[in-house]
């Protein structure tokens, strides 16, 4: 079984890539820092990742199906707010729930309209980022708000270990997803629409259906990564959270999601924003300040881009040689595979 | 295969004929829209038609509308937009202070400046013409410049000396117009000669088009899209630099924080382009209704500032247009096909 593994990760260079990236930034950074590799870090990094896993999971799934859902940090920041008003109301487990709901129907929302408008996600998400970021204005009343209970709080921070009520919900939301994606006949229908639109379409997959569950996950899960911040800090800033987007995007590019859809998986989405964290986490052992982090993440992204782009170019050039040989054989005989 | 490749053809011949006869009716309902906002704001509205308050508008709307000249040409080829344009205005306000600080004559500051913003903007476009995903590739440039530009600047604003050359540009009055409002309407105008006129012009619609036609008639795709990102990042650039040359300081977080409605200049821009009809898939638009989106957007902001209202619903407003327009735009097509 694990030799079976160890071949398939050799067959694939751009997950070992990604491992050796890991191996090569966790390591750096414990040889610098030797108190990077403590428990309490380990924790706290975990507990940053719970954040941004979340969002770069919801984003690799919107990048499979061939879409990016731009709008992931209005919608985090939203549902913060959301969460963070209702709190005062009807107590906490309602109040979550609502809001991670809003989040999820937003998503479905979103999903529907550009199934049936058949827009790209690209240019309805810039509308609703900019329209869920009013909102969230609006419902905050133009401030921060804060809780007056932080009882929610220190449970979502319970200390086990390494890891927190928070980490260990996202961690099991990942193995569903990931399972959903992998084997459930809906999650293949997100990767059929993304890899070839018009081929999944002539074999009758539906894009209304596999379209509303991407964006419906995406949102749960920018939903999720705004409440917990929210309850985290114990207070929710409507204009907040905008970098979840650059940090999210950078992950799930890392974690081998591929820009024109069809490939990606949860797992890789966990590694992607692993390493991101690690990054963060390390960088600000630095004390390296936000604009100094984004300048990284940018690189990064630039780097994977360029890297993908240089990919498709060798498997262009690859595909061309092959026909032209499988065309030369054709000439003596019939091709031989 | 032929008769497929035929019926597509006929459809789009279709489209075409359809969107001759919608293009003059959008064109009117936005002038039609702009009428009633102005009257409507100016009956209602205490100080909304004075000559003061119509200066803060023509000014408020140059900057938007400089930039959204720039975005059309990037909309219309087919690259969707320059997420980034707002961080290249930010380096060009760092740029633009310390060159005038080492007191570089009028043209070399000019020079440095813009041609920053241009060399940026083709190296965004290089990626993005080679297959980059825009959104993606300029979301991660963004990061990288907006980095660059805080470290230069240590994310502090950073005063011009006075006086300098650039003072009458960024503040003047020529014939009692502010000058930023003029260099913003013979940009609107040299803009739409440019697209309508010229053969770059016509390469830029053809791209947008149809590009599997523009490449068979010998168009390269990759040098469109480096033309036009550099266009739309050198528009970002002279915004930058006019805005610090009126407001006397160079700063980063010119264009994020306080300028205009939506929290960033780039969705503003963004919004303009749409509300004039642009096609967000190429192929369709005018430099001049992407000037005539940005006053559009300016008065109602000005007007709902006069009436009190807070940044929520004037945001939630820009995002409302954006997330309209476009869904007129895809029901309009969806009809004519």
């Amino acid at each position: 079984m694990s030799r079976l593994s160890l071949k398939s990760l050799a067959s694939d260079p751009q997950r070992l890539l990604t491992l050796a990236l890991f191996v090569a930034v966790y390591g750096y950074f414990t040889l610098e820092f030797p108190v990077f590799a403590s428990l309490r870090s380990t924790f706290s990094i975990l507990e940053g990742l719970a954040v941004i896993g979340l969002v770069t999971l919801g984003l690799t799934v919107t990048i499979i199906a061939g879409e990016i859902d731009l709008s992931v940090g209005s919608v985090a920041a939203l549902v913060g707010v959301v969460v963070v008003q209702l709190m005062s109301v009807f107590g906490p487990v309602p109040a979550i729930l609502l809001g991670i709901s809003a989040g999820a129907i937003i998503g479905v929302a979103q999903g529907y309209l550009i199934a049936r408008l058949g827009i790209q996600a690209i240019v309805l998400t810039i509308g609703s980022l900019v329209f869920f970021r009013g909102l969230s204005l609006i419902l905050a009343g133009e401030k921060t708000v804060a809780l007056t209970d932080f009882a929610t709080s220190d449970f979502l921070q319970t200390r086990l270990l390494i890891l927190s009520p928070a980490s260990i919900l996202v961690i099991l939301i990942f193995v569903s997803v990931g399972i959903f994606l992998k084997f459930h006949r809906f999650g293949r229908e997100i990767y059929a629409i993304g890899g070839a639109r018009r081929e999944a379409l002539a074999a009758g997959v539906p894009v209304l259906r596999p379209m509303v569950i991407t964006f419906a996950i995406s949102g749960f899960c920018a939903g999720l990564a705004g409440t917990i911040v929210a309850l985290r800090s114990g207070s929710a800033q409507p204009l907040g959270l905008q970098d979840l987007l650059l940090s999210g995007a950078t992950a799930a590019f890392v974690g081998g999601v591929h820009v024109l859809g069809g490939r990606g998986s949860a797992i890789g989405a966990a590694i992607g924003a692993l390493i991101i964290q690690v990054l963060t986490n390390g960088m600000n052992l630095y004390l390296a300040p936000a604009y100094v982090v984004g300048l990284v993440l940018g690189f990064l992204l630039m780097i994977v881009i360029l890297l993908q782009l240089a990919g498709e170019q060798l498997d262009r050039l690859k595909h061309r040689r092959s026909r032209i040989a499988s065309l030369s054989s054709q000439s003596v005989g019939p091709p031989t595979s | 295969m032929q008769s497929i490749n035929s019926m597509t053809e006929l459809a789009a011949r279709d489209e075409q004929t359809w969107m001759r006869r919608i293009k003059p009716s959008l064109a009117v309902a936005a002038v039609v829209a702009t009428i009633v906002v102005l009257a409507y704001g100016a009956l209602t509205t205490p100080s909304f038609l004075t000559a003061f308050n119509v200066g803060v508008i023509i000014r408020a709307a140059a900057f938007v509308g400089i930039m959204a000249i720039g975005l059309t040409f990037v909309t219309i080829s087919g690259n969707f937009f320059l997420l980034s344009v707002t961080e290249i205005a930010a380096l060009s306000s760092i740029i633009f202070t310390f060159s005038v600080n080492q007191e570089f004559g009028f043209l070399s500051v000019l020079v440095i400046t813009l041609g920053m913003a241009a060399i940026l903007g083709a190296m965004q476009g290089a990626v993005i013409g080679l297959g980059g995903n825009p959104i993606v590739v300029t979301l991660a440039f963004g990061g990288v410049i907006f980095g660059c530009a805080a470290y230069f600047s240590d994310a502090q604003m950073i005063l011009v000396n006075r006086p300098n050359p650039f003072e009458w540009l960024g503040a003047g009055l020529s014939f009692g117009i502010p000058n930023v409002t003029w260099i913003f309407i013979i940009l609107a105008v040299i803009g739409e000669i440019a697209l309508r006129c010229t053969t770059f012009g016509r390469r830029v619609y053809l791209n947008g088009d149809n590009r599997a036609a523009a490449r068979a008639i010998g168009n390269r795709d990759y040098v469109i899209a480096i033309q036009v990102c550099a266009i739309a990042a050198v528009a970002g650039g002279l915004v930058g630099l006019l805005f610090s040359a009126q407001m006397s300081a160079g700063y980063i977080n010119h264009f994020t924080g306080a300028m205009g409605a939506s929290g960033s200049l780039t969705l503003n821009a963004i919004a303009a382009v749409m509300v004039g009809g642009t096609a967000i898939a190429g192929g369709a638009g005018s430099a001049l209704r992407s000037a005539l989106g940005a006053v559009f957007i300016a008065l109602v902001d000005n007007m709902m500032v006069l009436r009190g209202y807070p940044a929520g619903p004037r945001i939630l407003f820009v995002g409302l247009i954006i997330l309209a327009s476009v869904s007129a735009y895809s029901l309009l097509r969806k009809r004519a096909q």
